[in-house]
């Protein structure tokens, strides 16, 4: 592939490069790592973001987005352009999250049981001078169980739509559209309950 | 009733990535699929070289470097089983009787 296709840097400074582009060097060993760095620049952030929403410390969104980068060079050739470069990354974050979430469960308990624990967490990582009604937002998201949390935050924050959604969850679309319609109800009655 | 406006909110999000972690993260990563690319390498190279060897000694089984086959000795030359006659000679009474007890024993 040409060069100068996999490296363009609009005027703003956001990566333009294609994903099909991407894909193609990640399939093709000499340029693996050159892949990586492109994936890191485009996704890496929105990746980090849907991880620690999931898990919320830090340190376990930072082991998971670590351990998803390995994957996807591990298991690169699996892709299929079928479906878009973007939902297989959110589907392998999306899986080492809760492969995160169920390591902390145990065998006693379900990756839905650590809600509490979770919204604990919440107020320890925003600190004190957090916005009260975002402290109370993730909350509420920490408290969902976890199909409702992924289609929650996957529509709400990354404005994906039900098919990338089913693409990545793997649900039909009209489960998923339940699935946020419970999820968004929990949380309003969770935000007015607790505000002041 | 009450109702909250959701769409309404802010996306931010109440916690901070710390500054350069991406950077950091993506020299982390590329570091690792290079130890891991060299290790595979290695693993190949390591794979291809036994197997080479596994074929170079079963080649050597049976082709003798100086063309001669292996040498394995003939029993069914009589003259190269002389010496055992002379050993059955030389043999005590209870040393045959031995023999003679193990040879029924294993049939032969």
């Amino acid at each position: 592939m040409k060069r100068e296709e996999s490296n363009i840097v609009n005027s703003q400074g956001s990566l333009t490069v294609s994903d099909e582009s991407i894909a193609r060097l990640l399939c093709d060993d000499s340029h693996v790592e050159e892949a990586v760095r492109l994936i890191m620049k485009k996704y890496g952030e929105p990746l980090y973001w849907h991880i620690r929403r999931m898990v919320v410390a830090h340190d376990d969104a930072e082991d998971c987005l670590q351990e998803t980068m390995i994957n996807v060079y591990k298991y690169r050739s699996t892709y299929s352009n079928e479906y878009p470069l973007s939902s297989w990354l959110y589907k392998i974050a999306t899986n080492e999250s809760l492969k995160l979430l169920k390591n902390r469960a145990g065998f006693t308990m379900s990756v839905d049981d650590l809600g509490d624990s979770l919204k604990d967490s919440v107020r320890e990582e925003a600190g004190p001078n957090a916005d009260e009604t975002l402290v109370l937002l993730q909350e509420a998201i920490a408290l969902l169980p976890a199909k409702q949390k992924m289609v929650f935050n996957l529509r709400y924050y990354d404005d994906k739509s039900y098919e990338e959604i089913h693409q990545i969850v793997g649900d039909s679309v009209n489960t998923l559209k339940t699935n946020y319609h419970y999820a968004v109800q929990k949380i309003k009655d969770y935000i007015l309950e607790h505000q002041l | 009733m009450k109702d909250f406006d959701l769409e309404g909110l802010s996306r931010e999000m109440p916690y901070k990535m710390p500054e350069h972690f991406l950077d950091d993260m993506t020299e982390r990563v590329v570091s690792q699929i290079g130890k891991q690319r060299k290790q595979n390498r290695e693993r190949k190279i390591v794979a291809l070289f036994a197997s080479a060897a596994s074929v170079a000694a079963v080649a050597l089984l049976f082709i003798h470097p100086f063309g001669g086959g292996l040498d394995i000795p003939d029993y069914e030359n009589i003259s190269q089983c002389a010496s055992i006659d002379e050993l059955f000679q030389n043999m005590t009474a209870d040393e045959l009787g031995v023999y003679s007890m193990m040879s029924n024993y294993y049939g032969n």
